[in-house]
């Protein structure tokens, strides 16, 4: 019998030795990103390294989702280790596709090479022999919530009814029989810190808006037209004069982008598209915060007398951080990189983003953790990778080593962070929750 | 045995020499009300200048008439249709004119004090014996109130308090009957555009409607708890917003004039402002276009409300008809003014964008409001004075008189021919049914589009 100790310490032997081809794995991504949905050869490429490795898996799963099982040398619970497949769009970016504009502008990349290093630490055979339990990896797609026309499509096709990809593992039940899951995300924030756990995320919905005017020859007459983007940007007025009411601790954001602003310069624009966020630091208050958005946009139509169609998303959850295993990935930062390259952020401190870590931390025991590597503003140009080891290695040795922590001496850990895990909602009522959230509303301004 | 009738032009000359003997007194005239300017409903000085003057000319007149209207009847030595022949009694309020009164702000920047001395003018050549024998039908000379389209909340006290129903001067003399028994109407006003030359004759002016605006929000601390309050103030800016949003809606020729002042900002800078107000016009060339946009106009208040979840009570109170102006009147009037400047001192007016009660008089009957020089500056402005009061006053007197004659002379045969050729818009009856289905007032919340 190897003490835990032991076991931590042979998992990292075999990261350490797989170092060049995990970095190479996040570089090989890195240069073939895809978005949400779109992930076909990143899976690919998760399928034939799980292939290599010898990890029995399914693909297809929301699309694009690849899921792994390892059974351990005994039973016991079953822990995931998330890794997101999917890029941003970001045209500016260095490492853009140049035809799509898809760029890893948020770390993902390094994610997939981070769960396989992880993996690989555990299969290390005298590790896996004393861990109870099954280790799930699981690349899970389309953690970034854009491209909502597209998804809206996929939702009309029947290949989705979530537009998020947890949200639809979820509904799947592709986590009906996972216990608890794991994930690390990389940050360009932390100073000189190398990981940081705890802070909250922001929940959120989206809504994609419709303005519907009437064409007419701009020139010749203007009086028989109904302007939709006039009635597109006084509503994003209306919107921002509203933000004098958002309270602080609701870390209110809202923001979004025109996807369409017209048909030709020489008619009156009669389809408006916009794609919009509200974001909040509780379930309640997105929908509070979103009613408002609402009304705005419901001003903007009334004020030139054209219609809108607002189809209200349900977006993300705010994460809440599992204590036992945020304790976990705190104690085996300062045991790999120390005390002082160890941040623990206050729960009241709110990143301002949202997850859908964030959906399945309600259901079951979650952490989101964050790695040091990145550089530059998260989903900006400038966001990349400067330092694999902190972006890839270190998270893949921590996550080895919080799962040998739950799975080790009969997955006691793990047992006891089940047994005093509350949930917020069952998936059921979580579920519930997000599809009343799902809804079109229609204004006429004109009638 | 009688001598036969004098010709019109033996008239005019009577007409003309009486106004040049008396052109300081009826200069001076102008002058007083200048240095005596008194906004619309206010007017009592001038009023009581107005009567004096009448009482020294030894005519009757009929004083108070819409709160301060001054109305004095000649009658012709034989039968005939009665020509109204008009001064407005009222200023604008332009605190930087340099003939502001000092405690109102109240100031003639748009020569109105022109008006009345030319009215008085008119009725001191025309009431003498030989001329207004010689004249069928009757000379109405009416001071007549408030032209200047202003201070409505003043005027809406008035109007709730049932002094006054509507909120302009004519549009209240209809109502009290006062143009009942008047067939024909005419005024002049004086201008500084140099296009409009010594005298301008023709051209048109834009209805309005007047607006009040209260939006309704909720006052909260504005450092403490903002998320409490509904800020009204947004909710008018943005309504301001709308508005402009829609003006690539408006036709050119519909010459769509929308200007909103706000009247009432807010109530302390620490506090959510829960009570904001504005007032505006909807000006336009035709009354449908008047309505049209009108809509538009509530339609835009209520999204600025709507925005931040306020109420918006929006008040509609009718305003005034556009001018149209009677062409053969026009056709008399301009020989007049060719005689007296030279054919190439007389311009002619196209459309103005402005607004006045004459235009609800011309729907009613055949009327003309044409423009006389000696002013410069800017209407409205505080660099609108009267420079040469020849012209403004003394030319324009001999205009109207004149004119009077060629109505009423010869049994009044042109007079007739005017009216006979004039297909009126309304009656007085439909006028008064139409401005009164003008009036609105509702009261907008949010929560009825949010369910």
């Amino acid at each position: 019998m190897l003490t835990k100790a032991e076991l931590k310490q042979r998992a990292c032997q075999t990261i350490d030795g797989k170092k060049k081809d995990l970095i190479a794995v996040a570089q090989d991504i890195l240069a073939h990103p895809e978005t949400g949905f779109n992930e076909t050869r990143t899976a690919s490429l998760v399928a034939r390294k799980f292939d290599e490795m010898g990890i029995k898996h399914r693909s297809g799963l929301a699309i694009t989702g690849v899921k792994g099982a390892i059974d351990c040398g005994g039973p016991g619970p079953s822990v995931a280790l998330l890794g997101e497949l999917d890029s941003l769009t970001v045209e500016q970016h260095p490492h853009a596709d140049p035809e799509t504009g898809a760029a890893h502008a948020c770390g993902h990349n390094c994610q997939i090479g981070m769960m396989l290093g992880a993996v690989a630490g555990l299969q290390t055979p005298e590790v896996l022999a004393q861990l109870s339990g099954r280790i799930v990896p699981f690349a899970v797609p389309a953690e970034e919530f854009v491209d909502v026309e597209r998804r809206l499509q996929l939702r009309e096709e029947g290949k989705l009814e979530f537009l998020g990809g947890k949200q639809e593992l979820i509904r799947l039940g592709e986590f009906d029989d996972v216990d608890m899951a794991m994930m690390c995300h990389t940050a360009s924030d932390m100073g000189d810190r190398q990981f940081a756990v705890g802070g909250a995320s922001n929940g959120h919905m989206v809504k994609y808006v419709r303005f519907i005017g009437r064409g007419a020859h701009a020139g010749g007459a203007p009086h028989l037209g109904i302007n939709a983007l006039n009635a597109a940007t006084f509503a994003l007025q209306a919107i921002n004069a509203n933000r004098e009411t958002h309270q602080e601790h609701e870390t209110v954001r809202i923001h979004g982008i025109v996807t369409k602003g017209g048909e030709a310069v020489s008619a009156v624009p009669a389809d408006v598209r916009l794609e919009w966020r509200v974001r909040s630091a509780t379930p309640e208050a997105v929908v509070k915060n979103g009613e408002v958005v609402d009304r705005c946009f419901k001003a903007g139509a009334l004020a030139v007398g054209a219609s809108v169609e607002i189809s209200n998303i349900p977006g993300y959850h705010p994460i809440r951080h599992n204590p036992g295993l945020q304790e976990l990935f705190r104690r085996n930062s300062v045991d790999l990189l120390g005390e002082r390259q160890t941040m623990v952020i206050p729960t009241r401190r709110n990143r301002g983003g949202s997850t859908d870590m964030g959906d399945l931390s309600r259901i079951i025991p979650a952490c989101h953790p964050y790695t040091a590597g990145a550089a530059g503003p998260g989903h900006s140009k400038d966001y990349v990778i400067t330092d694999y080891e902190a972006a890839v290695v270190n998270p893949a040795k921590i996550m080895a080593m919080v799962a040998i922590d739950l799975l080790s001496e009969g997955a006691a850990a793990a047992k006891q962070i089940i047994a005093s895990h509350r949930p917020d909602v069952t998936k059921q009522n979580y579920l519930r929750f997000q599809r009343e959230r799902a809804q079109v509303i229609r204004f006429d301004g004109g009638a | 045995m009688a001598s036969a009738a004098p010709s019109k032009e033996d008239l005019k000359r009577r007409v003309f020499q009486e106004i040049d003997d008396r052109a300081d007194e009826i200069v001076s005239l102008a002058k007083t009300i200048l240095q005596n300017p008194e906004p619309g409903f206010r007017e009592t000085k001038t009023a009581a200048l107005v009567a004096s003057t009448f009482a020294q000319m030894g005519v009757p007149f009929k004083a108070g008439l819409a709160v301060t209207g001054v109305r004095a009847d000649l009658i012709g030595g034989s039968a005939g249709p009665a020509l109204a022949i008009m001064g407005e009694l009222d200023s604008l309020i332009v605190n930087q004119h340099p003939h502001a009164d000092p405690n109102t702000g109240a100031a003639h920047a748009c020569g109105h004090h022109c008006q009345v001395a030319m009215m008085l003018g008119a009725a001191m050549a025309l009431m003498q014996p030989d001329v207004l024998s010689s004249l069928s039908g009757r000379l109405v000379f009416m001071a007549v109130p408030a032209e200047e389209y202003i201070e409505i909340e003043y005027r809406d006290g008035l109007r709730r308090k049932g002094n006054i129903e509507f909120l302009g001067g004519k549009p209240e003399m209809v109502r009290i009957g006062e143009f009942d028994d008047v067939d024909l109407a005419m005024m002049m006003h004086t201008t500084s555009n140099r296009d409009d030359k010594d005298i301008c004759v023709g051209g048109t002016n834009n209805g309005t409607v007047a607006k009040r605006i209260q939006f309704i929000g909720r006052g909260a601390h504005a450092g403490g708890s903002p998320h409490l309050g509904i800020n009204a103030l947004n909710a008018a800016t943005l309504a301001l917003t709308a508005i402009h949003f829609n003006r690539e809606t408006f036709r050119d020729e519909d010459s769509i004039r929308v200007h909103p002042i706000m009247t009432k900002g807010g109530e302390a800078v620490s506090a959510v402002p829960a009570d904001v107000r504005m007032e505006t016009f909807v000006r336009g060339r035709s009354i449908e276009a008047i309505i049209e946009a009108n809509k538009k106009v509530d339609r835009a208040v209520k999204a600025g409300a709507l925005a931040v979840g306020a109420g918006v009570n929006i008040q509609t109170i009718p305003g005034y008809l556009p001018l149209r102006q009677d062409n053969n009147m026009s056709q008399v009037f301009e020989a007049n003014a060719v005689e007296m400047v030279g054919r190439d001192k007389v311009g002619h007016a196209s459309h103005r964008g402005g607004s006045t009660d004459m235009g609800d008089i011309s729907h009613l009957m055949p009327a003309i409001h044409p423009y006389v020089g000696g002013a410069s500056g800017l209407g409205h402005g505080a660099d609108y004075v009267v420079e040469d009061y020849g012209l403004a006053v003394v030319t324009a007197a001999k205009a109207l008189a004149a004119t009077a004659v060629d109505l009423l002379a010869d049994g009044a045969s042109e007079g007739g021919r005017v009216i006979s050729g004039h297909r009126p818009e309304m009656t007085s009856g439909e006028y008064l049914k139409f401005m009164r289905g003008l009036a609105s007032e509702e009261n907008f919340r949010s929560e009825s589009i949010l369910c």
